[in-house]
This record gives C-alpha cells, sequence and structure tokens, in this order.
C-alpha cells in the first residue's frame, strides 16, 4: 500500500494513525468500486415451520397432515387466493401489500440435513451436503474483496460461522460502545505504538495475530465513532430481536460504510404445543420488520437495504404426536427491499403431494442461487468467485 | 540440551514449562526427554465421572417424560465430563499421551449428547492414542459413538449408506483425491451390518452384511470392513496424510514435505504411534527455530497454559462453558466430523481480544465481554435471557503457589523466555523494558496478555 492511501485509510478512523504500516498492507479494492448497497441477514435458528408462515390454505392436503396445529381458512390473510399468512403476521401482510415483499417458495440443497448443526452450517458456508467448510459465504465475500472487518457485522454477541474468512472476518457488535471500550485498553495501545516497522512480516501467524488486533481495534472505534450521534425516533419492540434491528437500523442509517448485518433469532425448533410458540415467534418477527422497513424508509435507506430471512431447514409436513413439528427440509425464504424486480410469490407454491421418502418438502431452487443473485446483483461481487462454483441466477433484484 | 529446545518440546507435547521446571530437568537429552515423554504417558487419568444418576429414572414408565428427563442429566454429566478433561490436563503427568488424545479427538471427530457413549470413545482414543494405528482404525470403526454419529447404523445390504466410509477415506486416512466415488460405494458395502445395541456394544448383523465380491483401490475379493482397512493401510498416502497432519500439529502448521516424508517412511513401517512421534521428537529439524513459536495455541492450549502459571479455579462453573465457547472450542463439541480447523481459523477480531485479555481477566478480575451461549432447541425466552446474561467478569480463586515456588532461583529474564522464547522483535522487547518494574506477578500477567504468548 502506497503511503498515501495509508494516510487516507487511516484518517478514517480514530486511533489508527498509530498504527504500523505493514499491518494495514491489505490490497483493498476502493470502497466507491463496492457499490453502496447493502444486505441484511436475518437467521430463523432452529428450523422455522413454513407451511404455517406461508400457508397453502386452499390445499387439502395441508389441513390433512396438520389435523391440529393447521391454520384455519378463517384465520388467514389471502395473498393471493392460494397461499396465505395467519392473521397475526399482518405486519408482513402489509409488507407484502406495499410491495416490499418477495417470498421464495421450496428453497433447500441436494441431500438435504436435518441436523440443526449441520444444516446450519451449510446454509452458513454455502457448501455442498457433504462438504466441510470452516469459511461462511459472507466470510469468502470479504475475503474475495480484502475488506476490514467492520465491513461485516454480526448484530450478536459472537461471530456466526457465515461471517468467518480464512483472512478476513467479520465483527459482532451487539453493543458498539462496549465493543469500543473492550479495545482502548492502554496495554494494547502501547504495544501497537512500538510496533512501526514491518518485524513481523515474516512471521506469517504472529504477523497475523497484529493484523487482527489491529483490525479489532479500528473496527470497534469505527463502528463506534460513526454511529454513536444517531438518535433514533422510532420504537422498537422490546425484546430481544427488536433490539437486534435497531441496532442494525442504527449502523444502516449513520450510513457506516458496512456492507453487510446479519441478525439471528432463535426459538423456531417447535416439536412440542407449537401453535402458541409459533404465533408469538411469529409476532415477534413480523412487527420487528415492519418497525426496521419503515425506520428505513423514513431515512431513506431501504431502497438500498436487502433483507433476506432464512432458516435452515423447514419442518415436516406431517404434525406430530406432540402437537408440534419435526424437522424438514426445503422451506420458504424472503426477500425485501424497497424496488424489487419480482415482488410477491416468487415462484410455485409447495407441492404437498410430491414429498421425499421423509414426508418433506422437495427443493426447486438452491439457496445458492439465491446468494448468488445477491452477490452478483446487489453486492456487485464475483459470484462465482466467492461461492466456488456458478448457479443460476434468479430475478428478484 | 539447549533450554530454548526444551521449551519448544514441553510448548508442542505439553502445556510450556515454569522457569524451575525447565532448570530441573535442562540435564537431560533429547533422547531422555523423549523416552521419559513416552514412559510417562501410561500414568494417563481415564476421563469417566459419575453417571450413576442416570438410573434414577429407570422408574419413570412414561417413555417420553423418560428420554426427556435423561437428556437433562447427560447434558449436565457432558459438562462435568468436559470439566473433568481439563482438570486432568492441568494436573497432567502424560503430557504427551494427553496431547495425543487432543489430537486425535480432532481426527477422529465424532460427538453424542449421551455421555456414556461418549465415555466409551474417548476410552478408545486413550488407549490407542499411542498406540498401533491399524487397531485404532479398526477400534474406531467398530465404535458405536461413531457408528450412530457417521450413520453406519443405517449401513445395510439393501440400502447402503456411505457416509462412514466417505469419512474414513476422506479425514480420517487417505484425504480426498486418492479413492474414487466407486471406492466408496464398494467399500460401504463391506462396512454394512456393523452396529451397535442399546447396551452400545458393536454388533455385526449378519443378515444386513453383503458377503458379496467388491472391487476396492483396485483388488477384489469378498472384503469386509477390516479387509477395507488393511487395503487402505496399504496406500503410501495413508502414512503421508496421517503425517503431515501430525507434522502441521506438533512440528510447523506449514507443512514441509521433505520432513513428511521422512515420518512417513518411518510409520509405514509398523504403523506404531509411539515410534512415529519418537522418530519426530527426536529429529534435528523439530528443534530448528523456523519451527519454533509458529503455531497458534489453541484456546484449550491457551487455557491449560495459563493453568498453569497461575492455577485458578472458576466461582462460577458455567462461565468456564462460555469462555470455551467464545473461544471458539468446547471440548466435545466438535463443530463437525472434520473438526476444528485450528491455526488461524481460531482468530477473529472479537476472539483474539477475549484471548489477550484472558490472562489479565482471570488473575486481575479485569472486565471481559463474554457471551451465554443458547441451543437451537432453546425457546426465544430463553435465548433473549441468555444474550441479556454476558459475563463481564470470570470471578475465580487463584493460586498463586506454584508461581511462588517457581520465583526461587529465577528471574524475570527466565520468565519471558518460557512464556515468550527469545527471538522476540526490538519493539516487543521494548514494550517490555517499559513493564519491567512492576512486580513478577503483574510483569507475568503482561508478557502473556502480549500477541507473542498466543503462539508456541
Amino acid at each position: 500500500m502506497k503511503r498515501r492511501d495509508f494516510i487516507i485509510n487511516s484518517s478514517l478512523a480514530s486511533g489508527m494513525l498509530l498504527a504500523p504500516n505493514f499491518l494495514r498492507a491489505f490490497e483493498k479494492i476502493p470502497k466507491n468500486k463496492l457499490g453502496h448497497k447493502k444486505l441484511v441477514v436475518i437467521q430463523l435458528a432452529g428450523g422455522n415451520d413454513g407451511l404455517n408462515t406461508i400457508v397453502p390454505f386452499r390445499n387439502d392436503l395441508y389441513y390433512k397432515k396438520r389435523p391440529r396445529i393447521s391454520i384455519k381458512p378463517e384465520q388467514i390473510l389471502s395473498l393471493n387466493g392460494e397461499l396465505g399468512v395467519p392473521d397475526y403476521l399482518s405486519p408482513l401482510k402489509n409488507l407484502y401489500d406495499r410491495g416490499y415483499l418477495s417470498i421464495v417458495n421450496n428453497v433447500g440443497y441436494p441431500n438435504p440435513i436435518r441436523s440443526h448443526f449441520r444444516s446450519s452450517d451449510i446454509w452458513q458456508t454455502a457448501s455442498d451436503a457433504n462438504q466441510y467448510k470452516s469459511t461462511g459465504w459472507l466470510g469468502d465475500y470479504l475475503d474475495v474483496f480484502k475488506q476490514d472487518a467492520h465491513m461485516a457485522i454480526d448484530v450478536d454477541n459472537k461471530l456466526s460461522l457465515a461471517l468467518k474468512g480464512a483472512k478476513t472476518s467479520g465483527i459482532s457488535a451487539f453493543d458498539p460502545k462496549n465493543l469500543n471500550r473492550n479495545t482502548q485498553d492502554p496495554f494494547f495501545k502501547k504495544v501497537l505504538q512500538k510496533h512501526h516497522k514491518d518485524t513481523h512480516h515474516s512471521e506469517e501467524n504472529l504477523g497475523y495475530l497484529y493484523k487482527q488486533l489491529i483490525q479489532a481495534e479500528s473496527s470497534a472505534s469505527y463502528i463506534y465513532e460513526n454511529s454513536k450521534t444517531y438518535n433514533t425516533q422510532t420504537e422498537y419492540p422490546k425484546n430481544q430481536f427488536g433490539k437486534q434491528l435497531a441496532t442494525t437500523a442504527q449502523f444502516i442509517n449513520s450510513h457506516l460504510e458496512t456492507k453487510v448485518y446479519y441478525v439471528s433469532m432463535g426459538g423456531f425448533d417447535t416439536h412440542v404445543q407449537q401453535p402458541a410458540k409459533h404465533k408469538r415467534l411469529m409476532k415477534i418477527l413480523s412487527e420487528g420488520l415492519e418497525v426496521f422497513v419503515n425506520d428505513l424508509k423514513k431515512h431513506d435507506t431501504f431502497k438500498d437495504t436487502l433483507i433476506m430471512v432464512f432458516t435452515e431447514f423447514g419442518r415436516r409436513v406431517e404434525e406430530n404426536a406432540g402437537m408440534g413439528t419435526d424437522h424438514g427440509a426445503a422451506n420458504n425464504l424472503f426477500l425485501l427491499t424497497e424496488n424489487l424486480k419480482k415482488p410477491g410469490i416468487y415462484n410455485d407454491a409447495v407441492h404437498l403431494d410430491d414429498l421425499d421418502k421423509n414426508g418433506d418438502l422437495k427443493y426447486a431452487i438452491d439457496f445458492r442461487q439465491i446468494y448468488a443473485t445477491v452477490l452478483d446483483k446487489w453486492l456487485e461481487a464475483d459470484a462465482k468467485k466467492v461461492l466456488g462454483n456458478s448457479y443460476e441466477l434468479m430475478n428478484f433484484i | 540440551m539447549n533450554p530454548q529446545k526444551i521449551i519448544h518440546l514441553y510448548n508442542r507435547v505439553g502445556f510450556g514449562l515454569l522457569p524451575n521446571e525447565l532448570k530441573k530437568i535442562s540435564h537431560l537429552s533429547v533422547d531422555e526427554h523423549v523416552d521419559l515423554l513416552l514412559k510417562k504417558a501410561k500414568k494417563q487419568q481415564p476421563l469417566k465421572v459419575n453417571t450413576s444418576e442416570l438410573s434414577k429414572y429407570d422408574h419413570v414408565k412414561n417413555e417420553r417424560e423418560k428420554r426427556m428427563m435423561l437428556q437433562k442429566v447427560h447434558r449436565k454429566l457432558l459438562v462435568k465430563l468436559n470439566t473433568l478433561w481439563f482438570k486432568n490436563l492441568y494436573s497432567s503427568e502424560s503430557l504427551l499421551q494427553d496431547k495425543m488424545c487432543l489430537f486425535w479427538t480432532n481426527h477422529f471427530v465424532c460427538s453424542s449428547n449421551f455421555v456414556d457413549q461418549t465415555e466409551q470413545y474417548l476410552k478408545v482414543i486413550q488407549k490407542h492414542a499411542l498406540g498401533d494405528f491399524r487397531d485404532f482404525v479398526v477400534a474406531i470403526s467398530k465404535n458405536p459413538m461413531m457408528i450412530r454419529y457417521l450413520n453406519n447404523q443405517q449401513n445395510r445390504k439393501k440400502k447402503p449408506n456411505e457416509n462412514y466410509a466417505r469419512e474414513l477415506m476422506e479425514l480420517f486416512t487417505l484425504g480426498v483425491g486418492h479413492y474414487t466415488e466407486q471406492d466408496i460405494k464398494e467399500s460401504a458395502r463391506a462396512f454394512t451390518g456393523w452396529g451397535t445395541n442399546a447396551k452400545n456394544e458393536f454388533v455385526f448383523r449378519d443378515k444386513q452384511h453383503d458377503y458379496g465380491t467388491k472391487t476396492f483401490l483396485g483388488k477384489t475379493g469378498k472384503f469386509d470392513g477390516t479387509d477395507i482397512i488393511n487395503i487402505i493401510l496399504e496406500q503410501p498416502e495413508c502414512a503421508l496424510f496421517i503425517c503431515e497432519k501430525v507434522y502441521k500439529e506438533f512440528v510447523n502448521p506449514n507443512p514441509n514435505s521433505k520432513h513428511i516424508k521422512k515420518m512417513a517412511k518411518v510409520f509405514r513401517k509398523k504403523y506404531r504411534i509411539d515410534d512415529l512421534m519418537k522418530y519426530t521428537l527426536t529429529s534435528d529439524w523439530f528443534y530448528d527455530t523456523e519451527n519454533m513459536h509458529v503455531k497458534i495455541k489453541s484456546p484449550v492450549e491457551l487455557l491449560v497454559g495459563i493453568h498453569k502459571v497461575i492455577p485458578f479455579e472458576f466461582k462460577k462453573e458455567r462461565y468456564f462453558q462460555y469462555l470455551q465457547f467464545n473461544l471458539g472450542q468446547k471440548l466435545l463439541y466438535p463443530p463437525n466430523v472434520a473438526g476444528w480447523p485450528g491455526d488461524k481459523q481460531w482468530i477473529d477480531a472479537n476472539t483474539i481480544m477475549i484471548r489477550l485479555k484472558l490472562t489479565s481477566a482471570i488473575a486481575q478480575q479485569r472486565a471481559i465481554e463474554i457471551a451465554a451461549e443458547s441451543d437451537f432447541e432453546d425457546d426465544f425466552d430463553m435465548i433473549s435471557k441468555r444474550k441479556k446474561n454476558k459475563a463481564y467478569f470470570i470471578f475465580t480463586n487463584l493460586n498463586w503457589t506454584p508461581f511462588q515456588n517457581a520465583q526461587e532461583g529465577t528471574n524475570l529474564e527466565d520468565w519471558k523466555q518460557v512464556l515468550l522464547g527469545n527471538k522476540l522483535s526490538k519493539e516487543t522487547e521494548q514494550v517490555i523494558q517499559t513493564i519491567n518494574h512492576h512486580t513478577p506477578r503483574e510483569f507475568c500477567i503482561a508478557l502473556m496478555s502480549l500477541p507473542e504468548y498466543q503462539m508456541c
């Protein structure tokens, strides 16, 4: 990196002027070439029951397989006459009516795995079912573009695998103030101040540790300094998910250069007594989403923000003895932004008459097609380079 | 023996040395050290917790209820087993053996929600960790936890399940590229009928075994699982594959093919793991300076290393579990069958902060932020509660006695040598000079807060 670039980069983040040259020596893509679009990924951890979310309420098979836990037709808010949402999902229906929501049905992958851990890893790393990767697809995106940690923020307490790259990883920042305070340790500063020269350049792993330390310090301070004055007027639902979305909106509306945000909401593993639990989760999810979208709208940032809501697997079509559902396979996925190319229901509804041998939905769209489309058409990245394979692009944006 | 070399050896086969320990053993030769390590391997403690609580629910009639109750107990006992494992490492006399067990559990990776199966699996690991590799692979292939983990229970003549056969070759013995998809299909047939029962015993289910002819890696015959393992071990790639992994773990994360080939030559003779380790640890190149302090410590190595200098005890056991989770390595809970990738993958902007603050958080109760973990199975409220319940302080009881003892007849320079080695950069030396006037305790805590301490 040239001396001049170094100064420019450093001046962006306070405390970075002392950073040793070699430690910042990432061959970065100029930020203005990355576009100004943001991606918010929301993972519904535990496996959301997509069939009781987007309900095929004209389909007898649905009611036959779920005599006790199905959503009755009189409770349905119809989306397109064939599919509908339970009335407690009215905030989602509002977003749908405004043309901000695209529902992709039957998303999955070949040879689906029904373990939370594995399937979640597969979704987070964009791997095949029998492939074990230690980097996530968004971490790979950071790596390809040699980006700083704060370019991908996990709005949580611990970094998801999705944001782990081989050389660069995102940063988890649930509470920017705390995070920043953590990194402002006088002893670390002393250590970093002393390391002016490229002393560890030849020492690969130690050099890497120093780089990560610098990254932590500069990213934490960047996030905090650039978002601390933001004052939201919007009131978010008073729950953990609402809080995470409020923080995400704070970052986006403060115009951080961050490209990717990751939010996880848990509790979807509804094996027993599903109806009440699921209703509550759906309310939390949809109310949170509506407030979030309105907040972004108000700041005119929604047009540049794409929200993707996914879950590691769908649930079994047939209800179980405990008034719940077991782990399944393919599921629906939500995409939300202001200018969707194809708002509404993106593709065919579920085929309840054509299940796999476990009684689960078959997939029609590989989730990596969605990733590839997001990378290519939204983040302006080389999807093949990031994902390692080519996937047929889709048409939602 | 040169002190730097001794420190290097004990960084890799153990968790470092205290200055007084170094003095005590510096008169031994390389061969004497390695012989001693191999001899002491037999002193390993078993990994077994009291599981009598499991039988407390025998009387419960409702199967579902009983299962739920037992699940809870298993979960609790697994945490106990996890803690016991650490305790054994803290007080280990069988260093090399313990390090090998950590290595093999990250090689023949397997996990379970059942404590009895887990103990049984660990017993296999302990038994063979420095033994005959061939016996080891056979024992692992017959281990009930592994059979369940990689679905060999579902591997039947009429409907073979390839999962075990695939991982056996890809991850356990040969590595990608040294077999074909057809080899996987054929070998899966050979493992049909290798199953387990409710008592966690290996059972050979005759009716489900495919007795037909298989063609595997160029050979044809009525092979069963053991034959397949024997054929795999005939491949030169097998010894190379294992030796490369051993090299990366014990010598240098950047493999040196010349040295790995030499190791493989030794290993292939009898497939004795102790022979391989003896050869590796007594080789001149093991002690090359380019191999010293180049490995990033695993979270386990880091925690046990700190404990060695300042024995600690968490006032809240739970926080110890959280800490492992935050550092990215929770013993008994590997991420998947490929294990922890290790090395650079331990480190990101969040984990490096925790790692650097860890010693002062433990020894001086300095603030640190560690998040509670939650499971996929937890409900929303439980997860919210856990997310809110972050720990900012990890209160500990400390035992400074070993530190005091280690100080007798040693100075700060000796501490610096054992904790960080002696090839520090000029800049790091300058940083250390600014803390020279601190008390020995503070001085050592500061050294252990340097990025250099993350290396071994």
